[in-house]
C-alpha cells in the first residue's frame, strides 16, 4: 500500500564526496558494484555480490499494480498476487490435462454463481443452491487431482525465509531469501509462474482476501480512516480506490478478467530482477537467461490513465468509528524524480523525524497536545501525482482540530522561516546516515535497487539522490512549502467515535 | 501475501539456532510433476554443498563482571551496540506496574548528569546515532546504531545512559501523559487489546500477568525509577555485544574506560512465580466488530528443557511452518476463513509459551475455533508420517544459515544464550538435537503440553458470537471492562 517501506528509510546515498565522510572511510561505491543487463525479451536484471554468509535475497518486481484495474475490478491485482501462491502446470498438480477440465467447470460455474448472486435479493434461490451444490463438488474433484500450496512447501523446505508477496499501487513484488547454492530452485519456480500460473483455489482465495479487507480495514480504524482519506484526496485518478478493492467488487471478482490483467503485466518486458547475496554474477546469469530467457516479451496494456484535476478547495471528511479520535492531512504533489518530491523527503524528516524533529518537540513535547505525529511523502503510490500526508493522533482532552491548528502554525513556519543552516546539516546528515544503514541487508538492497528500476526505469536515481539531497537550500524548502502545502490543495480526514 | 507475525508475542530472539552448515540436499518428492523438457522437477535440483563456519563474537568479562561479546565487521563505516538488561515487566512492583517500562524510557529521555534530555537528543542526533530502549516482560533491550567516526562518542552516552540517568521531572511527567493516551486508545485496535489480554489471562498467578493502567501509571513516582534503576540496572545484570567496524582491542579498552567504574549493588533481587493459568477456561471480550480474533494458550516448555526441540517442530507443523502447516493449510487455504491464521512457541529460560489463532469473520468463529482444537488435538494423538518429520526438520536446518547473516545478529545470539542460562554448546548441538526428534517425542511433548481441554481461550467477538459461545461452552467468563 505504502511505498516500498525501504524507501524512506533509505531515501539517500551518500558518496564520498560528502563533508562527514571522507572517502577513505567510505569506500563503498555502489554505482560500481552493480551489474546490469536486459535480457532480449526485455527482462532487467540487477545483481550485487555480499560474501558475509552464504545467502541470496531475490526480489522480482512487475511494473504493475492496483492503479492498472479498469474500474468495477478493483482487487484484481491483490488477488492475481494471492493466486500466483497456487502453483503452475508443473507445480501443484497430479496430472493437468485431467486437472484443466475441471478447471474450466469450475470457471463456468462460479461465474453462472456469481452473475445469479450479483441480482441480490431477486435472484433466483434454488438455482442458487444448485450452483453451490456444483461447484462444491468439483472442488472435490479438483482437489483429488491437485497439490495445493506446492510453491511454497518447494521453497520452505529448501530453507527459503522471508517468501513473500506484496502488490501495491503502483508494482507487484515477489520476493525470498535461500541459501545461495539454490538459486536454481528460484529461477525455476519464479519463471514457470511468470509463464504458466494456474489459478486453483480461486473462489476459496477470494474469501481469504475478503477476510484480508475485514481485517486491515473494517476492523482497524486507522485502515478505515486512511481508505476513506484517499477516496476524498482523488476523485479522478486510480489512486482514490483501495489496493485491496472495494468490497462490493472484490465479491465479484472473475477468473477472465484476472487473466486479461495477468498476460497484459507480468510480461518479462514489465519486470526487473535484483539478486544481492553470495553469488557469482556469471552463473547466475547463466540461471536467469536459462530459465527466463525463453519467456516471450508482450505487448503492453497502454491503459491510459485518468489524471487528477488539480484540486480547488480545500476538503474535508469525518468517519465513525468506535475509537479515539485520529487525524490525516495531506496535500497534492508531483512524484519522482521532479525536484519538489526531493524536498518534501527533505521535509518529512525535519518535521518528524526523531525526537528533535520540528513537530515532536511543539506538538508532544512543548504543547502535549499530541499522542503520535509523523509526516510521510508519498502516498499512496509515486508512479503518478501523489500526496504528501501527516497522520496524527491528538491526546486526551485535546482535539483533532487543536492539532491542526498547531500544525499549521508549523507549516506557516516552514513558509515563512529559512531553515538555519544547522538545521538542514542535521537532516543532511540523517539522511545519508540511513543510507548507509539500507547498505546493510541484502534483502534491502535488493529491494531499494529493483523499486527504483520498475518505478522510474532507472536504479540510477539511488546514486544521484546524494547529489540532489545536498543541492538543497533553505529558499527551495521555503518555495516548495509556498507552492504545495495550500489550504487550497489540502484533504483533512478525521476519525471520530461514533456516538 | 502473508500475515504471521501480527499476532506474534514478543520475542526477542525468537529462534537461536547453529552452527557450521553442510547443507543438507534435501528431496524426496512428493509428486513427480509433469515436467516439460525445458523444466527440471524442482524436486529432482541438485545442490552444490555450501560449507560455511560464521564467525564468532569474542566473549570479554570486565572487573565489574559486566559481559561483553565482541566481532569485527569492515563492510560499511557502522557501528551497532546492543545492551541487554535483567529487568522486564515482571519486576513491576504491585500497584505501581508500568514502573519498569517508564524507567525503560525515562532513563532514554530524562537527561543524564551534566546533560539535560533535550540536550542528548540534539547531541545524537546531530551525529545521526539511532538509540532504542524497550522492556520485555522479562528483559530490557538498549540498541544503539552509529557511524564509526562517532563510535566512541555514542559508546560514552550509552555507558552514561545506562549509569547515571537524570529521570527529569518534565521528562517523566510526559511519558505517563502519552502511557495513560496509549491505555486510552488500546482497545481502538483489537489486534492490541486481543494480545494484550491474552498476555494477562496466559500468565495469571505471575506478575508477568499483570497490566499496567491509567491508576498504575498515576501512582508512579520520579522516586520509584530512582530505585528500580539501582536494583535492577547494575553491571552484573548487564550484556552488552558490539559489532561493526571496530577494533576488537580497541573495544575492550573503551568499554573499560567508560564501564569500568560502575559498581554493582549487592541487592538480590527473586524471580518472580511462574504463571498458573486457569486450564480449560474460555474467555469472552465482546466487541462490536465484523471479524473475531480467537486465541488458544497454553504454558509450553522452557528452552532449557529437552521438549523444546519436538516443541519447536511441533509449531512448524502446526502453525508457522509456512502456508503448508496444519492450521494454515485448513484454516486459510482450504476453507478460506481466515487471512491471518497460525502458531507461536515462545520459549523463555524458564517457562515456554504456545498459541494458536485465527481472525475470522463472526459467522466462522464457532467453526475456527472447532478445527484449531481439532488440530491441535491430532497433533498429540496422531503419529506424524515419517515423510512429514523429515521435511519438516530439513526446513529447519536448511533456513539455519540465516541466524549468521550479519555479525549484529552473531554477537547477539552468543549473548542470548549466556543470558538465558542455555549451555554453552546449545548452537553447536542444536542441528543434533533437531535431528534427534523421533515422532513419539512429538506425541509425549504435545500430550504432556498441549492438551486441548486445557488450552485457555480467548474470543473478541461481537455481541451475538460472545452469546452463542457462552451457550455452546462450560466454563466461559467474560470480560467486562477491559481497561
Amino acid at each position: 500500500m505504502a511505498r516500498n517501506n525501504t524507501f524512506y528509510i533509505i531515501s539517500s546515498i551518500v558518496l564520498a564526496s560528502l563533508l562527514l565522510l571522507p572517502a577513505s572511510l567510505f569506500p563503498y561505491d555502489l554505482d560500481k558494484r552493480v551489474q546490469a543487463y536486459t535480457l532480449k525479451n526485455g527482462l532487467r536484471l540487477l545483481m550485487l555480490e555480499r560474501h558475509l554468509s552464504p545467502t541470496v535475497s531475490l526480489y522480482i518486481r512487475y511494473r504493475s499494480g492496483a492503479v492498472d484495474e479498469a474500474d468495477g475490478k478493483t482487487g484484481t491485482a491483490h488477488l492475481l498476487e494471492h493466486m500466483m501462491f497456487k502453483g503452475t502446470k508443473t507445480i501443484g498438480t497430479r496430472n493437468y490435462p485431467r486437472e484443466e477440465k475441471v478447471l474450466v467447470k469450475i470457471e463456468r460455474v462460479g461465474a453462472a454463481l456469481d452473475r445469479e448472486k450479483i441480482k441480490g435479493d431477486s435472484a433466483d434461490q434454488a438455482l442458487l443452491r444448485q450452483l453451490t451444490q456444483q461447484l462444491k463438488g468439483l472442488q472435490k474433484t479438483h482437489r483429488q487431482l491437485m497439490i495445493s500450496n506446492e510453491i511454497d512447501r518447494l521453497y520452505t523446505e529448501q530453507g527459503a525465509v522471508d517468501l513473500n508477496a506484496s502488490t501495491g499501487q503502483d508494482l507487484t513484488t515477489y520476493q525470498v531469501s535461500i541459501p545461495s547454492n539454490r538459486i536454481e530452485l528460484w529461477a525455476r519456480v519464479e519463471s514457470d509462474r511468470m509463464a504458466n500460473p494456474v489459478f486453483r483455489e480461486f473462489y476459496t482465495e477470494r474469501d481469504v482476501v475478503m477476510e484480508e479487507r475485514r481485517q486491515r480495514s473494517e476492523s482497524d480504524p486507522d485502515g478505515k480512516l486512511l481508505e476513506r482519506y484517499l477516496a476524498t484526496a482523488f476523485i479522478a485518478h486510480p489512486y482514490r480506490r483501495p489496493v485491496i478493492g472495494w468490497p462490493s467488487d472484490m465479491r465479484f471478482l472473475d477468473m477472465a478478467y484476472m487473466r486479461h490483467f495477468f498476460k497484459k503485466t507480468h510480461a518479462p518486458n514489465n519486470t526487473v530482477i535484483a539478486i544481492v547475496g553470495d553469488i557469482q554474477p556469471t552463473e547466475a546469469l547463466r540461471v536467469v537467461q536459462k530459465y527466463f530467457g525463453r519467456i516471450p516479451p508482450q505487448k503492453l496494456n497502454p491503459f491510459p490513465v485518468t489524471e487528477e484535476p488539480a484540486q480547488s478547495g480545500e476538503r474535508r471528511i469525518e468517519v465513525l468509528f468506535a475509537a479515539d479520535q485520529k487525524l490525516i492531512l495531506g496535500y497534492h504533489k508531483p512524484p519522482p524524480p521532479a525536484f519538489a518530491d526531493y524536498v518534501f523527503d527533505l521535509i518529512e524528516s525535519l518535521l518528524t523525524r526523531g525526537r528533535t524533529a520540528r513537530l515532536f518537540k511543539t506538538l508532544i513535547e512543548e504543547k502535549r497536545l499530541a499522542k503520535s505525529i509523523q509526516a510521510h511523502n508519498g502516498l499512496p503510490g509515486s508512479r503518478y501525482a501523489n500526496q504528501f500526508v501527516f497522520f496524527a493522533a491528538p491526546r486526551h482532552p485535546h482535539t483533532s482540530m487543536e492539532l491542526e491548528i498547531a500544525l499549521d502554525e508549523e507549516i506557516e513556519r516552514l513558509k515563512n522561516e529559512p531553515v538555519s543552516g544547522l538545521e538542514l546539516e542535521k537532516v543532511k546528515n540523517q539522511l545519508r546516515a540511513d543510507f548507509i544503514r539500507g547498505l546493510d541487508s541484502n534483502a534491502g538492497l535488493a529491494g531499494m535497487l529493483s523499486y527504483y528500476e520498475a518505478l522510474l526505469g532507472d536504479y540510477r536515481y539511488l546514486i544521484d539522490y546524494p547529489a540532489a539531497i545536498d543541492k538543497i537550500t533553505p529558499n527551495d524548502i521555503q518555495q516548495t512549502a509556498r507552492t504545495y502545502l495550500t489550504r487550497e490543495n489540502r484533504t483533512v480526514a478525521t476519525g471520530v467515535r461514533k456516538p | 501475501m502473508k500475515d504471521k507475525s501480527i499476532l506474534r508475542p514478543h520475542s526477542f530472539l525468537s529462534k537461536i539456532l547453529f552452527l557450521t552448515i553442510l547443507c543438507l540436499v534435501f528431496s524426496h518428492s512428493i509428486v513427480s510433476a509433469v515436467a516439460s523438457p525445458f523444466l527440471p522437477n524442482p524436486d529432482r535440483i541438485t545442490y552444490k554443498p555450501l560449507s560455511f563456519t560464521p564467525p564468532k563474537a569474542e566473549r570479554v568479562t570486565l572487573d565489574n563482571g559486566l559481559v561483553l561479546y565482541v566481532l569485527e565487521d569492515h563492510e560499511l563505516p557502522l557501528v551497532k551496540i546492543t545492551a541487554v538488561i535483567r529487568t522486564g515487566t515482571m519486576f513491576d512492583p504491585p500497584e505501581k506496574e508500568g514502573l519498569a517500562e517508564l524507567t525503560g524510557k525515562v532513563i532514554r529521555t530524562g537527561g543524564i548528569k551534566g546533560m539535560t534530555g533535550s540536550a542528548l537528543d540534539e547531541t545524537l542526533e546531530s551525529m545521526a546515532a539511532i538509540l532504542h530502549t524497550s522492556t520485555n516482560r522479562d528483559s530490557g533491550v538498549f540498541s544503539l546504531s552509529v557511524l564509526k567516526n562517532d563510535w566512541e562518542k555514542g559508546l560514552e552516552l550509552f555507558s552514561r545512559i545506562l549509569m547515571t540517568p537524570v529521570f527529569e521531572m518534565e521528562k517523566l511527567t510526559q511519558e505517563k501523559e502519552l502511557k495513560t493516551e496509549e491505555l486510552r486508545r488500546i482497545s481502538d485496535d483489537p489486534q492490541k487489546l486481543a494480545f494484550r489480554e491474552f498476555g494477562r489471562l496466559i500468565h495469571e498467578g505471575s506478575p508477568r500477568g499483570r497490566l499496567v493502567t491509567a491508576n498504575s501509571i498515576n501512582r508512579i513516582q520520579r522516586d520509584d525509577l530512582i530505585r528500580f534503576h539501582r536494583l535492577f540496572y547494575q553491571p552484573k545484570g548487564v550484556m552488552i555485544s558490539i559489532s561493526g567496524d571496530i577494533d576488537r582491542k580497541e573495544a575492550e579498552t573503551l568499554m573499560n574506560r567508560y564501564f569500568g567504574n560502575w559498581r554493582p549493588t549487592e541487592e538480590k533481587v527473586e524471580t518472580p512465580p511462574l504463571p498458573r493459568p486457569k486450564e480449560g477456561m474460555i474467555y469472552i471480550l465482546p466487541k462490536d466488530l465484523p471479524q473475531s480474533i480467537v486465541i488458544f494458550g497454553w504454558l509450553a516448555p522452557a528452552k532449557k528443557s529437552p521438549f523444546s526441540f519436538p516443541m519447536e517442530i511441533i509449531d512448524f507443523i502446526v502453525g508457522s511452518g509456512g502456508f503448508r502447516s496444519r492450521i494454515f493449510q485448513e484454516i486459510r487455504t482450504n476453507r478460506g476463513l481466515a487471512y491471518s491464521a497460525g502458531s507461536f512457541y515462545t520459549a523463555k529460560s524458564d517457562y515456554g509459551l504456545f498459541g494458536a489463532y485465527a481472525l475470522t469473520k463472526s459467522e466462522s468463529t464457532l467453526e475456527v475455533i472447532s478445527l484449531l482444537r481439532g488440530i491441535v488435538k491430532d497433533i498429540g494423538q496422531k503419529s506424524l508420517l515419517p515423510k512429514e518429520l523429515e521435511m519438516t526438520k530439513g526446513s529447519i536446518l536448511n533456513s539455519f544459515i540465516f541466524s549468521f547473516a550479519s555479525a549484529n545478529q552473531i554477537a547477539l545470539q552468543q549473548l542470548m544464550i549466556e543470558y538465558e542460562g542455555l549451555p554453552e554448546d546449545y548452537l553447536m548441538t542444536y542441528r543434533n538435537k533437531i535431528s534427534a526428534v523421533r515422532t513419539e517425542d512429538l506425541l509425549k511433548a504435545a500430550g504432556r503440553y498441549l492438551d486441548p481441554e486445557k488450552a485457555i481461550i480467548l474470543i473478541i467477538g461481537n455481541d451475538t458470537i460472545c452469546k452463542e459461545i457462552s451457550v455452546s461452552f462450560k466454563e466461559v467468563s467474560t470480560i467486562e471492562n477491559p481497561l
